[in-house]
């Protein structure tokens, strides 16, 4: 082994090291953004029956309803959770979501089985998850399928 | 001392040219390029992830052996080898 493979060998390691300690600072400046990211109904909505999954990658919510509660229950822990019922006029309410046992499970009370509790009425929604550095964003409509 | 000025200036553009090849596949494919080279599979894994965990390592250790193995070829070019 003659002098330059001697030095590569030693330099290599602390480029390696300089690189994961550089790209650590790149991710956590990165992470600290605030990014918008809208999730998607998986399919058809209904939150009255507990079938409405909300998808963004690897990001899923579920949200249901319990006897007047709505819960969103979701893969990675929220710091916040806010849901919107909007009226016809495009009027949205606020209901802030409160942190049931863990940042995986919120709910409120609200009177969405009230409003949307006829066979076939429709009712639109906006959920406003946020992330460490992330908002997670949707708008979708729940379809009572009775 | 011409003769040195060049084996040092040959010897700068190969590091260079190591530090770029090093910067493009742990900072390039690794990190900024991530995302694309996720569609891509090699062997079952992401592409991007694979730089990120091992090609970027294999890339290093070619890095050592080619700088080596220029550098030789310099030594011998300017009559400095070992």
């Amino acid at each position: 082994m003659n002098r330059h493979t001697k030095l590569a060998i030693l330099i290599a390691p602390i480029l390696a090291i300089g690189g994961y300690i550089a790209s650590d600072f790149y991710l956590a400046h990165d992470a600290e953004q605030t990014k918008f990211i809208q999730l998607t109904t998986e399919s058809s909505c209904d939150v009255l029956a507990g079938k409405c999954v909300l998808s963004s990658g690897e990001f899923k919510a579920n949200v249901y309803d319990e006897n007047g509660v709505t819960h969103v229950n979701t893969t990675f822990p929220l710091d916040t959770a806010t849901l919107f019922l909007v009226d016809s006029s495009d009027v949205a309410t606020v209901y802030p979501l409160q942190m049931s046992d863990s940042p995986y499970y919120w709910f409120n009370k609200t009177p969405l089985r009230e409003l949307n509790g006829t066979q076939g009425d429709s009712q639109k929604m906006r959920l406003v998850l946020q992330i460490k550095g992330g908002q997670y964003i949707s708008e979708f409509y729940t379809q009572n399928g009775g | 001392m011409e003769n040195n000025a060049n084996y040092w200036r040959e010897n700068l553009r190969l590091i260079l040219i190591c530090l770029v090849i090093w910067f493009v596949v742990s900072f390039g494919f690794g990190l900024l390029l991530v995302e694309p080279l996720n569609e891509i599979r090699l062997g079952g894994y992401k592409l991007g992830f694979w730089f990120a965990q091992q090609g970027s390592i294999y890339t290093f250790v070619a890095l050592v052996f080619w700088y080596s193995s220029q550098m030789n070829k310099l030594d011998k070019k300017y009559n400095v080898e070992e």
